[in-house]
């Protein structure tokens, strides 16, 4: 097992507070492309549209997409992190890569086939905090932030920190964790439990006898369905249940919440690059961060956030990993949290 | 010239039938037998050695998952066995009343997606959540129903491929002479010792020939355990090399082994079962007229006949309700039964969801153009390789009827691990089209069209084909005006069969879609693993209509023609 060094604790806790969560009052600046870009996207008429976010969360954002540009059709294709990085490899190997765009969660693999992509900054690259980009052409289209979440109905004695979910009163199948390899957002939160909360967190978490789902979204879905009372589970997926009356309550512990900004781009392939680049810009707008803030509950890598998400106090510590550790960790510590879990490959 | 005319029309169908099957497991053996990863490598790079078997074999995972195969698939063949049994023996040799609704109802899994009917029944019997142990617990009984574990996998497998178990086991007890059994009574036999000591022994090969069968067909199926085991982490055979083309790098070659194991399990049983059907089967056939006995039941005829309804509605009925509730309701939270009843809980979000992404609409489209071509193409190959084999003395034929038999061994998910490897190395090529998956299909199906074909093509006297000859028709001519147009109810039948055949196919899709050539199994199978039940309970009502729209259509074009022995191989 893999220990960290003093050093490395310390710089790790001076993750903290890197990323400026700043809120503002005043509204988003609308966005508004340039005509010619809009033109040659209307040509086109549509994107393919790759991501790792979640089915319906995707959805309404490409709804709010297409109500300001209706002429675009946008086909989805999602799949856990890890699934759809092979998908993009294996069919960018064959030449048949279809997306015009790729949304993905883990910054680590979408880097490590950067190759793929095309040169693309948004207009307004210089507003974004230069520690969430980790290539020119990768872009923060999301910053997803974990909180827990329960189950109204049968959580008797809700937790209240990410240190409650060691207790062994919330043992025997109480408790769910989507698998470690998910992708980049599960990642970033094992490394935050093992770097920031305890080394013998995943021991301890693992003794609890949780329930493994191979990704976010399934396990949310049961969440909601009482298959289990509580989860740690990316906010994004959570927060547009609880708005539309889903019985669970969400909330963001105490001792940090770890985040992940997206590393999105467009590939060289892409068949329709003016579409793909005016749903990038969008993304990326302040209208289009303030709309998956509002009504996902998504944070910004924005330098100044248009607003903040519900539920989410101003004082609110947020976590990043160190980009170095995240891409250096991976291998070693995946498999160890596969033997404390006995998740079999 | 005539000669030379035969010979290329046997060399042009074994190179067809080579392209269709003999490569893609040839590749498959490759892969097993390299580290070459074709997606990065191309086929450049050649090391072969038995590494990887060596590796696969000493892995306790693969080992576990062969176990489980072995279990979930044994169980289920018995229960299979025992359901099939008996609405064969109901519908044969008893006075149930409603015996045609009894034989429908029998065959009616075999048009059940298995991924639909897995979902349905994850809705209805998870063991926190399900709708049946709401209700037990709403009457306050504390057992509860449990569809992710060994047994559960086990009922769902049993029940719905008991089907092929009842066709072969109906047939046989159909075609029995009643003589044996007769003579049992005479000495003073009960009815029911007859049964067990003289009917079932005599129709035994029948029964282990279904057996047989459907003990193969399981071990392809890739939607039940997807769904059921993944949950209480029950990997078998098949999702075992679905998560091993999933890992990060994939492991194409552990992949590969695995399947060949897979082929080499299920080609000894295909084996065995032939080696029962062409041994003892007919034994039973007398050259004489005859008719088998009916069993009087008396008022238990009655207790058969519910045994029937209860068997529609544990595999037709439920899980349709629980598509409907999961489908329309907002959330799948159910308090108590009094809440199922709350009509504030339901909407029509998750059809809206649905087809708000037009990738839904696009696999509808897909799945059908795949199906037409593959109905089309498929239906004129096996036609052309059907009559080559049974009415012509064409050189090569006997190869020809063994290439076209061999994918009857080779499950599903196999063939489309076998097509992957064979074409996506090669820049350009099928990878990435409609194509793929329709040859796939082609391939997989092949035995089953062929089959069906052969049957209706039979019943065509030779001499009206010579007759023809003799009045100067060239032999395309004959086929044309003689042999087509009689044997068109059986063509079309057979067209009928592939196209519902390719519209339902899971396993082989799973490797080769693309995007743009997503289907309507594979997006079903997307939204299920992407987590939204109602979405996923929407897609496959709508899955649902459209196929019994189809098959209802099918029924209709072919008059009943169509064999439905074949239809439950999807998976």
């Amino acid at each position: 097992m893999i220990r960290l060094t003093r050093r490395q604790a310390l710089r790790s806790a001076a993750a903290f507070g890197t990323f400026a969560i700043i809120g503002r009052a005043q509204a988003a600046k609308p966005f508004t492309p340039s005509g010619s870009l809009v033109d040659a996207a209307k040509k086109e008429g549509k994107i393919v549209l790759y991501t790792a976010t979640f089915i319906e969360v995707e959805q309404e954002v490409i709804n709010e997409f297409r109500k300001k540009f209706p002429f675009i059709s946008v086909e989805m294709i999602r799949a856990p992190g890890g699934q759809l990085i092979q998908r993009v490899k294996t069919e960018a190997a064959a030449g048949k890569l279809a997306a015009d765009v790729l949304i993905h969660s883990d910054r680590g693999l979408t880097k490590g086939i950067e190759h793929i992509f095309a040169d693309y900054a948004p207009p307004n690259a210089g507003d974004y905090l230069p520690e969430s980009l980790v290539s020119p052409k990768l872009w923060p289209t999301l910053t997803a932030g974990w909180c827990i979440a329960y189950n109204t109905e049968i959580t008797k004695n809700p937790p209240k920190s990410w240190m409650d979910l060691i207790k062994p009163e919330y043992g025997d199948g109480q408790i769910a964790q989507v698998i470690a390899q998910s992708g980049g957002t599960t990642w970033t939160r094992i490394m935050f439990e093992r770097q920031m909360l305890a080394e013998d967190y995943w021991a301890k978490q693992a003794a609890t006898k949780p329930r493994l789902y191979p990704s976010g979204a399934p396990c949310s879905d049961a969440l909601v369905r009482g298959e289990f009372s509580i989860a740690p589970l990316v906010y994004n997926i959570v927060y547009p249940k609880e708005r539309d009356g889903a019985p669970i309550k969400t909330f963001f512990p105490s001792e940090g919440v770890p985040i992940v900004p997206y590393g999105s781009g467009i590939p060289k392939t892409a068949q329709s690059p003016n579409a793909a680049r005016l749903y990038m810009d969008w993304l990326l707008s302040e209208e289009g961060q303030a709309f998956q803030i509002k009504q996902h509950g998504n944070l910004t890598s924005l330098k100044v956030a248009p607003l903040l998400p519900e539920g989410f106090a101003k004082d609110t510590k947020v976590w990043v990993p160190k980009f170095a550790e995240f891409e250096a960790l991976y291998g070693t510590w995946i498999e160890e949290w596969n033997k404390v879990y006995g998740y079999r490959q | 010239m005539r000669a030379l005319a035969g010979w290329l029309w046997s060399a042009a169908l074994l190179l067809i039938l080579s392209f269709l099957v003999l490569y893609p497991v040839a590749m498959l053996l490759l892969g097993a037998l390299t580290n070459t990863n074709p997606v990065v490598d191309g086929f450049g790079v050649y090391d072969i050695s038995l590494k990887n078997f060596i590796a696969v074999l000493g892995n306790p995972n693969v080992l576990l998952a062969l176990a489980n195969s072995l279990i979930v698939c044994g169980g289920g063949t018995l229960l299979a066995v025992a359901i099939g049994l008996t609405f064969s023996w109901v519908v044969v040799r008893t006075d149930t009343p409603c015996k045609r609704f009894i034989a429908a109802a029998s065959l009616i899994p075999l048009f059940v997606p298995p991924l639909v009917a897995a979902v349905a029944w994850s809705i209805l019997a998870s063991p926190k959540t399900g709708l049946l142990n709401t209700l037990l617990a709403s009457i306050g009984i504390t057992w509860r129903f449990n569809a992710y574990s060994m047994f559960g996998l086990i009922v769902i497998f049993g029940i719905y491929y008991a089907p092929y178990v009842y066709m072969f086991t109906a047939s046989a007890l159909r075609n029995m002479d009643p003589a044996l059994e007769e003579a049992a009574e005479i000495s003073g036999a009960t009815p029911i010792k007859t049964l067990f000591t003289v009917t079932f022994p005599l129709i035994a090969p029948a029964i282990i020939s279904g057996m047989l069968l459907s003990f193969v067909v399981m071990l392809g199926i890739y939607g039940i355990p997807a769904v059921l085991g993944t949950p209480a982490d029950i990997p078998v055979l098949t999702t075992y090399i679905f998560k091993l083309t999933n890992w990060s790098p994939p492991l194409y070659s552990t992949a590969a082994s695995v399947a060949i194991i897979l082929m080499i399990v299920t080609g000894f049983l295909v084996f065995l079962q032939q080696r029962v059907v062409s041994g003892r089967s007919y034994i039973t056939v007398a050259g004489k007229a005859f008719r088998p006995g009916v069993m009087r039941l008396g008022p238990w005829r009655w207790f058969t006949l519910a045994l029937a309804v209860v068997y529609l509605v544990v595999v037709v009925v439920l899980p349709t309700l629980a598509l409907i509730v999961a489908g329309f309701r907002k959330f799948l939270f159910i308090r108590s039964i009094a809440s199922l009843f709350d009509m504030k809980q339901y909407s029509l979000i998750h059809f809206e969801r649905l087809f708000d992404n037009p990738l839904a609409l696009r696999s509808i489209v897909n799945t059908m153009e795949v199906g037409c071509i593959t109905a089309v193409v498929g239906g004129i190959f096996a036609f052309a390789i059907g009559y080559t084999v049974n009415r012509t003395k064409a050189r090569g034929r006997r190869g020809i009827d063994i290439i076209s038999t061999i994918p009857v061994a080779i499950p599903g998910l196999v063939v489309g691990v076998a097509y992957l490897w064979a074409w996506i190395g090669l820049p350009g090529g099928l990878y990435g089209t409609i194509w793929i998956l329709a040859l796939a299909f082609i391939a997989r199906f092949m035995p089953d069209t062929i089959k069906a074909l052969s049957t209706s093509m039979l019943q065509i006297h030779r001499e009206l084909e010579e007759a023809a000859w003799i009045c100067g028709k060239s032999l395309l001519g004959t086929i044309r005006t003689i042999v087509l147009p009689l044997a068109r109810p059986g063509v079309i039948a057979a067209m009928t069969l592939l196209f519902i055949l390719a519209i339902r196919e899971l396993g082989s899709s799973l490797f080769l879609y693309t995007s743009n050539t997503m289907v309507m199994a594979v997006l079903l199978l997307d939204y299920y693993e992407g987590g939204n039940v109602g979405i996923t309970a929407a897609f496959s009502l709508v899955q649902t209509v459209l196929l019994a729209v189809l098959i209802g259509i099918a029924h209709l074009l072919s008059r009943g023609r169509t064999d439905s022995s074949s239809v439950g191989r999807a998976g």
